[in-house]
């Protein structure tokens, strides 16, 4: 909805730049020339793209700044009814209130435990899986890449219920394990084909020259493959990290016992204490938010440093079934030459 | 040293999505052991009210949601994709909206939408403007929804601006060379360049609009006001786990994979399609 108010807006300061139309011209198309006229004007066209540019970052951002300017409200109070921020004094205490009000701190560390299996499990299984890729011939290769794009295009979500009775039957209920579960197959799919894209570029001859040195499969995964696809590491531990860390159906459905809730279930418990504790709650949502947000500025910026990694980035992020059709597609066709 | 992998793939997708197939023509409470059925599940959910308003809610969330986001993530990643200055802070903004973890998300804009102490409200009211009650209100609520959903483009953002970059600079040249204006380029270069892609978008938005509308139903409705924003997504929550009827939960999660299913294969098929003719 915001969003979509800001381009208008910017019309409208184009229109109103210029004069009334005259009549005989068919309906709009004058207009539409002064605009197009006003646009080719390359200085104004670059200050309007400019305001819109941080207009849209302020309204992307705005949510965030509300959200931090919630969470310091002091408690108690009804909540101010005027855009000040203020009215009533800065509430820092609040982030001590939750921790003693929620048991935020065991939470935390039930979800730590969980982000921190699930990731270091599924950098073993994604890479495993992405070295295989990149060093089976190529028909079955064809095959593990095809699979791995099947599972891309079955959204996690769509699994549950079966997942739910599976794990019933196998006793894995109200355990971690249900949690960490999606980690064999690299959390997501998309986690071990970016493996497999940053393997496949280490030349053949690297590996030739090692195993006439007689290093075995593991060893060329370890001391090759691995220390040469590092920023790919990087990213997948981010990945998977928050992809635990924000999970919120998976210990909704297999948690029975709150002592084992992580944050994410936390959160709802808080909501459903008190709905009304606004300022509380939205302390509790900053501390979730923020390693989450920290963790991808990082990365942001660890990658940015090596620019050729840059393009690539964009291609890493977030569980994007296009994306990596569009990689693999791109892929073969590198093969086919 | 692909087993792991694969057999987590038998084990945690291929297998549950066949033993939702079977789920669907049994009677299971997830106590006692399961009795056949046949297609009486089915019979029993398109017998009931409920299921054909969730499932009108769940098209009209889903078609109206994905176009909203593929065209808010066109419209930002045009005017985001130039290297300039401060254009990392910009894409950044946008895209921490899409890395915030579900459930902060829907609390956060339960907070927004709040309409009595809500920010937006508050905004509304400050210019003037009438205050919808969001959530609250049976007409407002799934709109409210859908906003909430398709404010999210900072993954197609991103897959936009990766595209764009794709195009070659040259045609661009030869637009400028024949005194094409910014509307026609646009128009006539940039749109058929990044069609295919934008397609894609769509298809892949409308599943996961579908898929990800558990939890913020869950935590910023609950269905309702009444069964407004009852998705089907959430029925079949509510069916398996509130009233243990895991056999008609499956059998719904059968029509939302009929559902999904044709735009899927639609995706893939157009995939293999587009870039088989690129090779040629």
């Amino acid at each position: 909805m915001q969003r979509r108010k800001t381009p208008q807006r910017a019309s409208g300061a184009a229109t109103a730049v210029k004069p009334m139309q005259a009549l005989s011209a068919p309906f709009g198309s004058t207009a539409l020339q002064r605009i197009v006229r006003l646009w080719r004007r390359k200085r104004i066209g670059r200050l309007l793209r400019h305001v819109l540019a941080w207009s849209v970052a302020a309204l992307y951002a705005a949510p965030l700044l509300w959200l931090l300017v919630a969470s310091l409200q002091p408690v108690g109070q009804p909540p101010p009814r005027t855009l000040a921020w203020f009215p009533q004094g800065v509430a820092w205490s609040n982030y001590l209130e939750i921790f003693r009000v929620a048991p935020l701190g065991r939470q935390i560390g039930n979800s730590l435990l969980v982000s921190v299996a699930g990731a270091l499990i599924t950098l073993l299984t994604a890479s495993w899986a992405g070295f295989a890729m990149s060093r089976l011939p190529a028909s079955s290769r064809r095959w593990l890449v095809g699979l791995a794009l099947l599972l891309m295009l079955i959204p996690s979500s769509a699994v549950w219920l079966p997942r739910y009775v599976l794990f019933s039957g196998m006793g894995l209920l109200d355990s971690y394990a249900a949690l960490v579960a999606p980690a064999l197959l690299g959390t997501r799919s998309l986690l071990a084909l970016m493996y497999y894209w940053s393997f496949h570029r280490i030349s053949c001859e690297i590996y030739d020259s090692a195993s006439l040195d007689g290093a075995g499969v593991w060893a060329l995964w370890r001391r090759i493959a691995l220390p040469l696809a590092r920023p790919t590491t990087l990213a997948v531990a981010v990945l998977a990290f928050t992809h635990y860390w924000s999970d919120f159906v998976d210990p909704l459905l297999f948690l029975k016992s709150t002592q084992r809730f992580t944050i994410a279930v936390g959160l709802r418990m808080l909501q459903q204490m008190d709905a009304t504790n606004w300022p509380l709650l939205m302390a509790a949502v900053v501390v979730m938010v923020a390693p989450v947000l920290v963790l991808y500025l990082l990365l942001q910026i660890i990658l940015d440093k090596d620019a050729s990694l840059h393009l690539r980035s964009s291609r890493l992020w977030r569980d994007a079934p296009i994306h990596l059709q569009l990689s693999a597609g791109s892929r073969t066709k590198e093969e086919r030459r | 040293m692909a087993a792991p992998f694969v057999f987590g793939a038998l084990l945690l997708v291929v297998l549950p999505a066949f033993l939702s197939f079977a789920l669907a023509f049994v009677q299971y409470d997830a106590l006692s052991p399961p009795t056949w059925r046949g297609i009486e599940n089915f019979a029993v959910i398109f017998r009931r009210e409920v299921f054909w308003i969730a499932l009108r809610n769940t098209l009209v969330f889903a078609f109206s949601a994905a176009p909203l986001q593929a065209l808010g993530a066109l419209m930002i990643a045009l005017l985001l994709h130039p290297e300039r200055r401060g254009v990392r802070v910009h894409r950044a903004a946008v895209y921490l909206t899409s890395v915030l973890p579900d459930v902060a998300y829907a609390l956060i804009w339960l907070w927004l939408l709040n309409p009595l102490y809500g920010p937006i409200n508050l905004t509304l009211a400050w210019l003037g403007l009438p205050t919808p009650a969001w959530l609250v209100d049976p007409r407002t609520a799934l709109a409210s929804l859908v906003i909430v959903a398709a404010v999210r483009v900072g993954e197609g953002m991103l897959l936009l601006i990766a595209a764009r970059r794709t195009a070659p600079d040259s045609i661009y040249d030869a637009a400028q060379i024949d005194g094409a204006d910014r509307l026609r380029t646009f128009w006539h270069i940039t749109l058929p360049w990044l069609a295919p892609w934008l397609l894609l978008l769509l298809i892949r938005d409308l599943v996961m609009a579908i898929h990800s509308s558990l939890t913020p139903v869950i935590l910023m409705t609950g269905g309702g006001p009444g069964y407004a924003t009852t998705l089907l997504p959430f029925l079949m929550y509510e069916e398996a786990f509130t009233h243990l009827r895991l056999g008609e939960a499956a059998a719904m999660m059968v029509v939302v994979f009929a559902l999904i299913g044709p735009p899927i294969g639609l995706a893939g098929w157009l995939t293999r399609r587009w870039w088989r003719e690129d090779a040629a």
